[in-house]
């Protein structure tokens, strides 16, 4: 009735507004994806190139893959200690995590570029100490560190909120029940921290697979990946077609991605909450 | 009484395909204390939501001093509502909870400011002006929601199981307390439970509701002596509930037994539900008793015993406070205002036999009952 | 267990702030470069706030920000509200409507709204400026509305619903009823929602990147184009405030909601809470609206009321005032005060053209090279100059007129001229290994050799080494070329543009092809650079030249600044800077002196002779080059770390981790036994 009516009339103009500027959006893709870049003709062309970066595909997904793996081996004990600090002190690492965050992502990745460099701040102190400089610069090892720099707050949070929640009563009733403190680990807290630890790779895998500026900063030849691919079509290779096509391929990568994350995992929306 | 307040005609309500209320007709009076008594999803919260504006119902007619109102919304209507865990505002503190509605009608600050004074004193609460709301016990906070709606000075009052989330002790003390509101402002209360026993003590009418309709409307004494079927029998109070057949007036038989008792105007030979309340019985030694039984079951309850007593394989439960031990064979005599005879119903064969009695069966019920709605 | 998760927790939290700390450093460090601390100064914060653009850039960052988070705070609420009561089913749908930008990656939103706008706005409307200030606000607006909505959706479902039939109840209208009670109810999930709208917005590079038209760019967004040179160390020291500003920021708020739990707790609370309510309320207010105000103001200064000329031009490619050159953009605005030149970077030939044929953007003046002219020409994208408006035109050297890629002079000017040749560092590259482009194939230096990222230079590169003429249009000689290329790959510690000059200059890499006058710019910097070109084979000669595209909507203004270009001084003063031929006659006689006879600059007779100009290739050709140049790019398969330097940070980090979790596990065990 006329509750009904004012709720319809409250969200039809965000729905508009969403179906304008992300549904419709898609579809121009898929429009330019679709067209050849000279004509504007319908063609499957772009469909078809698109085999040649079946092996970068991999590549980045494999990058995305192990980031996440390792944003959540160090990010699980880092939210586990947070959660069980004293309120006040959980506010503040809250807050250290949260703060990396604000600040502009850019500069923070050219700050390792200055500590990874063959002449940066490391080599300068391993030759300070008269030991061999290492080559870190340019390796995938390189682009995964930039990766997991940059998400790791996204892994840490989510685990942090679920953390957080779990009722310090499920733990003592499962050591009262005989748990050492491996298996109430195991078979309580690892369960229950589940939609953390999905909510949190999906965060870090979506950025990390799509990325361009790390690996391009951090990166070399071989660490070329889809987000660089899909750069510079768009904005030097001249053929955003193609571009546009790659950008779709993409899309449904981490769709299918989140989509599995999400069977796995009953509840969704661990968004992180400030 | 005095004159007609409310009347609802016909109403139905349907959720999604469900039937809610089943043509329900009711009338409120001015100045009445009416209780809607039911259990869980019987549609008392539903009818009380309507009544407050809160749902427009289905079909049928809801009249206010005769006007009908089915389409006017809350904030027009003469009626306010304590609801169900008090909903008082967590941002504000007692003064302005209870100013809320003074201000929303923009009252001079120098009005709201003795009105809600003089309510601060009617219930109790002087001197907690600016307390927070998460500070106050569930008794203060009772009288906060108390407070905030009376201090409109409405026409009716709506109280959704106003004191379900209080404890025992509190609950005797509010219900007096409310009884003595009510009478001092003389307003209308329209008030929700699943609790037989506070709606017996408070109601000038209890409303008995089930399945959408309603069961039984009458005073409290009426309710209790004469339930109009097994159903109102058996949600208030205890009865035991046996099949009988009415063979003329002023006789009826079971068990192999004709009895005498006061009821009367019904067909010859028609087939009732009998009802005998578990306080009535009294034990008589076993050659002197109308009935036999053997004792299966004996509780102590604090004020007198449980007994569940074996008749022929039927069990029946008698408070009484001699004590009998299990085992023993106990006689009863029944007097014919012991028994109490109705008409058969949907409800009969449903209620009223103890053979699975345990201890734990009321609380159990209870407290499904405040899980709901 | 316990310590073992304080020491990750430590150490990570280390890891987390070591880059933060190298920015703060750096913006304390008097010389230029993150990797080598030469001092302590505070002249970068003086630098910082003597950088008007520097500063309207952050106004600009700031206004977006805050004008999309205001916008979306407010929208994405009432949103959530309808959204709220809505039917399960439909609010399901709506919900994951809300999803897709929260889980589609960032440059796929960026792509595809970009896409959008041109297509709506140029296509459809016929906007050429079709990417602006408000087609950017929109982005912001879009991708920061699921933050509010899912920030209060979960507190408007916590929420007692009673309470809105209380308000009710109590006399309030629907829209009342939200105003004095929802609101409150859900207000942390605002103010949450608010926050990460905000912070995203304002950091966001990768959707305004893609979105960015010429107008108005964002920090992030102008920080990314800042790869030549390593950054002024000024952006440092802005870095450093923000930060500071961000961290008292953060401080007060949890401070302040500290206090109010802790009053919470109290009983009671004091009688003047009231009266400090208030004024906490319209603290806020007035904070937000100095907020709004000052940037508004700052945007308002830095962007008056006069003709905006967009010149697009190479990145350091201008003398902007560094070091005692003349800042060529403010003369020239102090000589036409009506005009306000906005000025933005390419890195190559084919991001220009892939900016202007993406569309969306105006631009006045643009200064492509020979070949890119001639395409450009070819594709109807310049129009042709009204040589009246040019009469400084006549100095134009006869030699640098009439060229091929504009028979009849009608669309460019020449702006500059120069070769293409090898950058080396003499510190570490044998001078015996300096025998002609094959330095750049010499397995020697492998991972020290940077190559060029765009496809026309890479394969003219491959085709002067391979003896095949630069501009064929045969598809073998082509392969052949992409084939040199691939073999080279394994080499290449990088493909750059502009970033050259910060891995050169810092030694992190040895070798690379570049423009000479480029090579000029980073022997300053670092003296143990040489450049070198090819005795026995042939190498790049190209002329850049001022051109106006067919999207400039100031052809006069453009014409007057290409005038000005060719005033012998002014040309003179830019190649002081720029260190690039000037085409202009008498130009020489304005420039200083050691760069005038320099034979980078001005090669001798007899080794220009071995220079050839790009020419004009099908549109066919140039794609099937550019697919050639992104086959070469791509990886063909991981390949194994080579020997001599082993790939230790993956072993170390991994051995890390494991360890770390190892650790943990068995100091539990540990522990465990010895309770037992």
């Amino acid at each position: 009735m006329m509750k009904k009516n004012n709720s319809l009339l409250l969200s039809i103009p965000y729905i508009l507004w969403m179906l304008i500027f992300t549904l419709i959006p898609l579809g121009v893709v898929a429009y330019y994806a679709l067209t050849d870049p000279d004509t504007g003709a319908f063609t499957l062309q772009n469909i078809q190139d698109l085999g040649m970066f079946l092996p970068t595909l991999g590549i980045s997904t494999g990058y995305a893959l192990i980031s996440a793996f390792i944003c959540l081996l160090l990010g699980y004990p880092v939210a586990y200690y947070i959660a069980h600090r004293s309120p006040v002190m959980q506010k503040i690492l809250y807050m250290l995590v949260m703060l990396p965050m604000c600040m502009s992502f850019l500069l923070r990745t050219l700050a390792w570029v200055g500590l990874l460099e063959s002449n940066g701040i490391i080599n300068s102190l391993l030759s300070a100490l008269h030991l061999k400089p290492v080559t870190m610069i340019g390796t995938p090892a390189a682009v995964i560190l930039g990766m997991v720099y940059n998400y790791l707050p996204y892994m840490i949070l989510p685990l942090y909120a679920v953390i957080v929640k779990i009722d310090h009563r499920l733990i003592e009733a499962a050591e009262d029940l005989g748990c050492s403190s491996s298996q109430v680990f195991s078979r309580v807290i690892l369960p229950l921290s589940m939609p953390g630890i999905l909510s949190g790779i999906t965060m870090v895998f979506v950025p990390a697979v799509s990325t361009f500026y790390i690996s391009q900063k951090l990166g070399g030849t071989e660490t070329l990946l889809i987000g660089d691919v899909i750069e510079r079509l768009f904005k030097s290779a001249g053929n955003p077609n193609l571009g546009a096509s790659l950008s779709l391929v993409l899309m449904l990568l981490v769709f299918i991605c989140t989509g599995v994350m999400n069977r796995f995992g009953s509840d969704e929306e661990g968004g992180v909450v400030v | 009484m005095s004159k007609e307040l409310i009347r609802l005609q016909n109403l139905t309500m349907e959720f999604d395909g469900e039937r809610i209320l089943d043509g329900i007709n009711l009338y409120i009076n001015d100045h009445e204390f009416l209780t809607l008594l039911g259990p869980s999803g019987c549609g008392k919260t539903t009818t009380l939501r309507i009544i407050g504006g809160f749902l427009t119902p289905t079909s049928g007619e809801v009249l206010f001093d005769g006007q009908r109102t089915n389409d006017v919304p809350p904030y027009k209507r003469q009626v306010n509502t304590i609801f169900q865990r008090y909903a008082l505002f967590p941002h504000l503190d007692v003064y302005d909870n209870i100013a809320f509605g003074l201000r929303v009608a923009k009252l001079s600050k120098a009005e709201i400011q003795e009105r809600v004074t003089e309510m601060l004193a009617i219930v109790g609460l002087k001197g907690y002006e600016h307390r927070r709301i998460d500070n106050l016990s569930g008794g203060q906070q009772q009288r906060v929601a108390i407070a905030r709606a009376l201090v409109n000075r409405p026409k009716v009052l709506l109280l959704d199981e106003p004191l379900a989330a209080l404890d025992l002790r509190l609950r005797k003390d509010m219900q007096n307390e409310l009884k003595r509101i009510q009478q001092a402002m003389g307003i209308t209360f329209v008030y929700v439970t699943h609790d037989q026993e506070e709606a017996l003590s408070m109601s000038d009418t209890v409303v008995v509701m089930d399945k959408g309709r309603i069961q039984q409307i009458g005073k409290p004494e009426d309710i209790y002596n004469e339930p109009k079927n097994a159903f109102v029998a058996d949600f208030i109070g205890e009865s035991n509930i046996l099949d009988g057949v009415m063979l003329e007036d002023y006789k009826v038989k079971f068990f192999g037994r004709v009895f005498n008792c006061l009821d009367a105007g019904f067909a010859p030979n028609e087939p009732v539900d009998v009802v005998i309340r578990p306080e009535d019985i009294d034990f008589v030694p076993p050659e002197e008793g109308h009935l036999v039984g053997t004792v299966t079951s004996v509780t102590f309850k604090g004020l007198n015993y449980d007994i569940i007593v074996d008749f022929r394989g039927f069990k029946w439960l008698i408070q009484t406070t001699d004590y009998q031990s299990v085992g023993a064979k106990v006689g009863i005599r029944l007097n014919p205002e012991d028994i109490h005879v109705m008409k058969k119903s949907e409800y009969s064969g449903m209620f009223g036999d103890y053979s699975s009695y345990s201890a734990e069966y009321d609380e159990l019920t209870e407290d499904a009952d405040d899980e709901e709605e | 267990m316990k310590k073992a998760n304080k020491l990750i927790t430590v150490l990570i939290f280390i890891f987390l702030y070591i880059p933060m700390a190298v920015l703060i450093i750096g913006s304390f460090n008097e010389g230029k470069s993150l990797s080598s601390f030469e001092g302590f100064t505070l002249r970068q914060y003086a630098e910082l706030f003597r950088d008007k653009d520097l500063l309207a850039l952050l106004g600009n960052s700031l206004l977006i920000s805050i004008l999309a988070t205001a916008i979306a705070t407010a929208f994405g609420t009432f949103a959530a509200v309808g959204i709220y009561n809505l039917k399960p089913k439909m609010r399901k749908a709506v919900m994951s409507l809300t999803n897709i930008p929260m889980t589609n990656p960032d440059i796929v939103t960026g792509i595809s709204l970009s896409l959008l706008f041109v297509f709506i706005g140029t296509g459809m409307l016929g906007n050429k400026q079709s990417l602006n200030f408000w087609t950017l606000l929109i982005a912001h607006i879009t991708f920061s509305l699921p933050y509010v909505l899912l920030n209060v959706m979960p507190k408007l479902q916590q929420m007692n619903p009673a309470l809105k039939d209380a308000a009710m109840d109590l006399g309030c209208t629907p829209l009342h009823s939200f105003f004095k009670v929802t609101i409150h109810e859900i207000m942390p999930g605002i103010v949450s929602g608010a926050i990460m709208a905000f912070t995203m917005s304002l950091d966001d590079f990768v959707i305004s990147y893609f979105v960015t038209g010429s107008d108005f760019v964002t920090l992030p967004v102008k920080i990314y184009s800042f790869t030549k040179k390593p950054i002024h160390p000024k952006v440092y020291a802005m870095f450093t405030l923000l930060f500071a500003l961000i961290f008292v920021l953060m401080v007060t708020m949890n401070l302040l909601q500290l206090r109010s739990d802790k009053k919470k707790t109290q009983s009671r609370t004091k009688p003047e809470s009231r009266a400090m309510r208030t004024f906490k309320r319209v603290g806020a207010i007035a904070c937000v609206v100095i907020l709004l105000a000052g940037t508004v103001f700052l945007f308002a200064v830095t962007r008056q009321n006069k003709i905006t000329l967009n010149v697009m031009n190479w990145g350091q490619n201008i003398a902007d005032g560094s070091d005692g050159t003349l800042d060529i953009i403010e003369a020239f605005e102090d000589k036409y005060p009506h005009i306000q030149v906005n000025y933005s970077e390419y890195a190559s030939n084919e991001e220009l053209y892939s900016k202007l044929s993406n569309g969306g953007l105006v631009v006045d003046v643009i200064i492509p090279s020979d070949y890119m002219i001639a395409r450009m020409i070819n594709e109807n994208m310049l129009l042709p100059l009204d040589f009246d408006n040019i009469p400084n035109y006549k100095n134009v050297l006869e030699t640098y007129k009439n060229q091929a890629y504009d028979p009849e002079n009608k669309y460019s000017v020449p702006y500059t001229w120069g070769t293409v040749g090898i950058i080396y560092n003499s510190k570490y590259v044998s001078e015996e290994d300096v025998t002609g482009w094959d330095l750049l194939w010499n397995e020697k230096y492998a991972k020290k050799i940077l190559m060029f990222d765009n496809s026309r230079d890479a394969f003219g590169i491959a085709a002067y080494k391979l003896g095949i003429d630069v501009n064929t249009t045969d598809k073998a000689e082509l392969q052949k070329c992409a084939d040199a290329l691939a073999k080279q790959q394994p080499l290449v510690q990088q493909y750059v543009m502009d970033q050259v000059y910060e891995k050169m200059i810092e030694g992190n890499a040895w070798i690379a092809p570049y423009y000479a006058g480029d090579a000029m710019m980073m022997m300053d910097e670092n003296p143990d650079l040489r450049f070198y070109l090819p005795e026995n084979q042939n190498f790049n000669l190209f002329i850049d030249a001022m051109c106006i595209p067919t999207c400039s909507q100031e052809k006069e203004a453009a014409e007057l600044f290409i005038d000005f270009m060719c005033n012998p001084e002014v040309s003179g003063a830019n190649m002081d800077y720029i260190c690039y031929g000037s085409p202009i006659d008498g130009a020489t006689e304005y420039m200083e002196e050691y760069l005038a006879e320099s034979e980078i600059i001005y090669p001798p007779v007899e080794t220009l002779e071995r220079g050839s100009s790009y020419a004009f290739l099908p549109e066919e050709i140039t794609r099937y080059v550019e697919n050639l140049f992104m086959k070469v790019r791509l990886p063909a398969e991981p390949s194994p770390p080579s020997e001599d330097s082993p790939d230790i940070l993956p072993t170390v980090v991994i051995t890390l981790c494991a360890a770390a979790v190892f650790g943990t596990f068995l100091y539990a065990k540990a522990k465990r036994k010895k309770k037992s």
